[in-house]
Parts: structure tokens; C-alpha cells; sequence
């Protein structure tokens, strides 16, 4: 028919990216405009597949919007679609592909904590915790998603430039016998099986055994 | 009529720490380039899926005589192989394996291992055998082989911490690399011994 | 690296090596899931998940899936990549290996069949049926990540 509209450019790259289960949706901006881009999004849960609006999200200019409460059931999969508007014209809706919350998260790196004596190191990893509402809602850490959880630890001898690295399970770790006046490195990862999932290593912690106590 | 090219012989496969090589012997004619391509047939195609083949896209219309089929044997069932000649227009017979091959039987080497001695921490460095991979370690105080304790290490190429030892006190270590995929494990590698430093009249 | 696992079915303990199936299905996950354009229905998950069957009903469920992935999906997959052929063909053999582990526990009476199981696998064969087979093989397929979450 003769009906005529003005189409926008679609938004590009519309995709999740997720960190610990916080499910953010991002997207690129229409290719060649400016500022003044207004979006929408909405979502819908596979195999239900009503589209459902997201509010909060509806005439932002911004590029990204949170959809982890409305994705936070991991035994479901999800899509979520990003419309562009500007000055009259719209784009087309463009989709995600599928999300499942429980294979396709990142997680963190796992906090390190260490504190030393003249002859030994103490390590204490804390692994992240999954996204929350609110600050009031009771933490879930990682390691009760992934029973699997294990840490992968390095420590590193600056004098020797020297790098060891333990595989635990458990959340602690001490490392006897070494060099007092000493400074050593510590950073840590962790390594799920259950679904496949890495995080990097955590940024080194540094620091001095101390003076001989012998 | 052109005589038909001869099918490829001696089709066999050499199975090494869970990488497997598909081998041939060439057909040779004069003032020509043979060309091969390969496919493969996993017992599910043969049972379920109408004895269909696989091409190896990778070894398709290849001159070598060899192709790595390692990505696609990554089941522990009976796989076939076959391979096939071509000069330009003309094309051979399918050459097919003899027998089955399951990657169970692949034949698993110790792993190469470092140890080391660093002031008073035991320490082993193992060799990248592939992701299919992981290594148990056994460790001791020498002469004290009722000491010995296990480690399971997936760690590869870098220097992975085993035990705290005694001043001036010596240490054995062994290993073997262990497949779960077939849940096979090689022999033991050589083992080797390292001291720690101090000595031991600082126990007595 | 590698992931054998002990996978508890009920009374059954599997050993089973999920990691090489999950990296074939990670591999071609998007592109198959993208020939699956029907938002609307699941196969394995409607009208309910399979997180709702108690667990006195995983081992009979699961050794209905295995036989129905084997029989009924895989074979009619087939795609114009030769890539994602391969890996599905990979994902194929495993899971014919994983049917025949299951399989003798099955034999062996550990794998009672409940009402539940029976009704669970009956929706989702009505699912399947529901639409032409290769949209149905191919959303079977596109969902096997629900299938291996819920199995580990």
C-alpha cells in the first residue's frame, strides 16, 4: 500500500551482558545519528513468549538498561528488543539471542584477603555474590549457583620473581615456611566445571613477611 | 575410457594421548597430483541416521596423506573412516578403514614433569597434554612411602605448589595423566627426588 | 578441562562427561537457536519446567530424553554447515553413549517410571509433535542447554 513512514536506522549490537547474574541489556545507538535517540525495550521469557514492556526503559536516551530482575529465574531463558525513535521515525524492533542467566553470566573475580607473619602467609578468597534486588535482600553467594567452585591461587616472590599456584577448594589458604622481610603477591580466580565458567584473576595483593622473629 | 583411480590402502589411524591421525598410503600416477578428502561416520550415523558420512572439511581435496580427525572423534563410540582419491575429473573408490576405531583405545604417555625444590616448598611444573587432560600427582618423604599423598592437578605449564617440606629433607614425586572423557589413566612417569633446603640437625 | 561427572538419577549413578557436550553445543549454540524463530513454545520446558518433576522421577525422564534426542532429533538437523554438522554429530555420539549408560541402569529396575515422568514426557512428545519436524528437531535441539542445566 502507499502508506508511507519513516524508518529509522536499527539500533546495533543489542545484546546482555551479564556479570554475577546482574543482566544488563546494552545496545549501540542507530548507525550515523547524533544525539536524541530515544529507546524502548521489552522482554520476554522463551517459551512463553509475550512480549512484555519494560518501563523504566521506555524514552531513554541512554543505551543500556537493567533486566535483571525481570531475568533473574535461571531456570528459565529469556529475549529481550530494543526500538530506536527519533524526531518522528522509528526503527524496527531488533532482538537479542537467547539468554540463559545460568550459562552465559561472567563472574567476578573472588575477593582476596592476606595478611602475613615473619614465616607464612594467610589467604582468605570470598567469592562474589549473585546480583540482588536490594541491599536488604539476603546475599547468595556464587559458590551456592556452582557447587563445583574451586579457587585457583598464585603468589608471586618479587625477590625471586618466583610464581606458585594452588588449586583449593576450600576458602582459605596458608603458605608456611617462606622468607621473612619478603614481599609476595597474591591474586586468585575462580574455576566452575558446572557449566563451564572462568573469572580472571583478581587484581595482586601485595605483601611484606615480616621481620625475623627467630 | 579412463581406467578409474585406484581407492587409497592402507588406511589406519594413530591414536596418541587423545589425538588421532588418520593415515594413508598414496596412489601414485605418473605426471599427476592426487588429491584426497576424508569423512567419517560416528556409530549414532551408522545405527540412527542412515549409515550417513561426514565430510572433514579440512582434508578435503588434500594432497597429504595424513589428516587430524581429532575434533571429530569426540565420542567414546565406534567410528569409521574412509577416504577417497581424485585427479581433476576423475575419482577413485571409497578406501575404508579396517575395523572400527574408538578412541578408548587411544594409547596415554606420563606426562613430561619438572620438580622442584624451592627453600622448603615442593613444587611440579607438567607439560600441556590438551584439554582432554588432568594429572595425578603422588608425592612423598623419601624412605617414608606410607607419607605419600595425592594431588589431582589441572594446572599445565606453570609451577603448581604440592607440599611444605622438612628442612634438608628429601622428596619423590611421580605422576600420571588421567583422561576422564574414557576414564583411562597412563603409567606412572620416572620419579624424581628433590631436597629441601637447611639440613636436618635442625630437627634433632 | 575435562568434566566426567556422577550424576545422580534417583537410584541411578552415572558417570558421564558433560564437559564435551557442553563445549559442542556452546559452539553452535547461537546459530541453531537462531533457525528457531518460534518464541512462543518450548519443547522441553511447556507448560512447565523440568526443574518441577521431583527427583524420584529424574532417572526415568532423563532416559526418555536420551532416547528421544537419539531417535527422534538429532537425524533430522541436518544444515548446510558443515561445521555445525559436525559438531551436532559429535553432540550425537555422546549422547548415544551417555543412552547406553543410562540404559543399563534402566535394565537393571533402578529407573522407576512415575505417573509424573510418564505425563512430563507425554507434553513434551504432544510439543514436539505439534510442529513440523524439522522446526520441532531443531528447537529440540536449540534447547539442549535447558536439558544439560537441569541434568547437572
Amino acid at each position: 500500500s502507499g502508506e508511507l513512514y519513516c524508518s529509522l536506522l536499527n539500533p546495533r549490537n543489542v545484546r546482555f551482558e551479564s556479570i554475577n547474574m546482574k543482566n544488563v541489556l546494552h545496545w549501540s545507538a542507530p548507525e550515523g545519528t547524533g544525539s536524541g535517540v530515544l529507546y524502548r525495550v521489552k522482554y520476554s521469557v522463551y517459551g512463553v513468549g509475550k512480549w512484555i514492556r519494560k518501563p523504566e526503559c521506555r524514552n531513554i536516551n541512554r543505551t543500556w538498561c537493567d533486566l535483571s530482575s525481570e531475568t533473574s529465574d535461571y531456570e528459565d531463558q529469556y529475549y529481550a528488543s530494543v526500538k530506536a525513535f527519533l524526531n518522528g521515525m522509528f526503527s524496527d524492533w531488533v532482538e537479542t539471542t537467547r539468554f540463559n542467566p545460568l550459562t552465559d553470566t561472567k563472574i567476578d573475580p573472588p575477593m582476596v584477603s592476606v595478611s602475613s607473619t615473619d614465616r607464612s602467609l594467610s589467604i582468605i578468597l570470598t567469592a562474589p555474590e549473585k546480583w540482588k534486588r536490594s541491599p536488604e535482600e539476603e546475599s547468595v553467594s556464587l559458590l551456592q549457583l556452582y557447587p563445583g567452585l574451586q579457587y585457583n591461587v598464585s603468589v608471586l616472590n618479587k625477590k625471586t620473581k618466583k610464581r606458585w599456584f594452588f588449586s583449593i577448594s576450600n576458602h582459605t589458604l596458608v603458605v608456611p615456611r617462606l622468607e621473612p622481610e619478603t614481599a609476595y603477591c597474591v591474586s586468585a580466580r575462580i574455576h566452575v566445571t558446572t557449566p563451564i565458567l572462568d573469572s580472571g584473576f583478581s587484581k595482586e595483593y601485595c605483601i611484606a613477611t615480616l621481620k625475623d622473629k627467630a | 575410457e579412463e581406467a578409474l583411480l585406484p581407492a587409497p590402502q592402507n588406511i589406519s589411524i594413530l591414536s596418541t594421548n587423545m589425538k588421532h591421525i588418520l593415515t594413508w598410503s598414496p596412489v601414485i600416477i605418473q605426471g599427476e597430483t592426487v588429491r584426497y578428502s576424508v569423512e567419517f561416520q560416528g556409530e549414532y550415523e551408522r545405527v540412527y541416521a542412515s549409515e550417513s558420512w561426514i565430510p572433514i572439511s579440512e582434508c578435503s581435496l588434500i594432497t597429504a596423506t595424513v589428516c587430524n580427525i581429532t575434533e571429530d572423534i569426540s565420542a567414546s563410540v565406534a567410528y569409521n573412516l574412509r577416504v577417497r582419491a581424485d585427479i581433476g575429473a576423475r575419482r577413485s573408490e571409497w578406501g575404508t578403514l579396517k575395523g572400527l576405531f574408538n578412541r578408548n583405545t587411544t594409547s596415554l604417555t606420563p606426562p613430561v614433569m619438572k620438580v622442584i625444590a624451592d627453600g622448603y616448598h615442593l613444587l611440579v611444573e607438567l607439560e600441556d597434554m590438551g584439554p582432554a587432560f588432568q594429572f595425578r600427582v603422588l608425592c612423598w618423604k623419601k624412605g617414608q612411602e606410607r607419607t605419600m599423598q595425592q594431588k589431582v592437578v589441572k594446572e599445565v605449564s606453570s609451577v603448581v605448589h604440592l607440599d611444605t617440606m622438612e628442612a634438608g629433607a628429601e622428596y619423590c614425586v611421580k605422576a600420571q595423566s588421567y583422561v576422564e572423557a574414557i576414564n583411562r589413566n597412563s603409567n606412572f612417569s620416572q620419579t624424581q627426588c628433590v631436597r629441601a633446603q637447611g639440613d636436618t640437625s635442625m630437627w634433632l | 578441562t575435562a568434566g566426567n561427572k556422577i550424576l545422580h538419577f534417583g537410584a541411578c549413578r552415572v558417570s558421564m562427561s558433560m564437559t564435551e557436550i557442553r563445549a559442542g553445543f556452546t559452539a553452535i549454540k547461537a546459530n541453531i537457536q537462531a533457525r528457531d524463530p518460534i518464541r512462543t513454545l518450548s519443547i522441553l520446558s511447556y507448560p512447565h519446567s523440568l526443574h518441577k518433576l521431583n527427583s524420584s522421577d529424574r532417572c526415568c525422564i532423563t532416559h526418555h530424553l536420551f532416547n528421544f534426542y537419539v531417535d527422534k532429533v538429532f537425524k533430522h538437523c541436518k544444515t548446510e554447515d558443515s561445521y555445525v554438522n559436525r559438531k551436532i554429530s559429535s553432540i550425537a555420539n555422546s549422547f548415544l553413549s551417555m543412552k547406553r549408560k543410562l540404559g543399563q541402569c534402566h535394565e537393571q529396575n533402578q529407573c522407576v517410571c512415575g505417573q509424573e515422568s510418564s505425563e512430563k514426557f507425554k507434553q513434551i512428545l504432544a510439543n514436539y509433535e505439534g510442529l513440523n519436524v524439522t522446526s520441532a528437531a531443531m528447537k529440540s535441539l536449540g534447547e539442549l542447554d535447558i536439558l544439560l542445566d537441569w541434568m547437572e
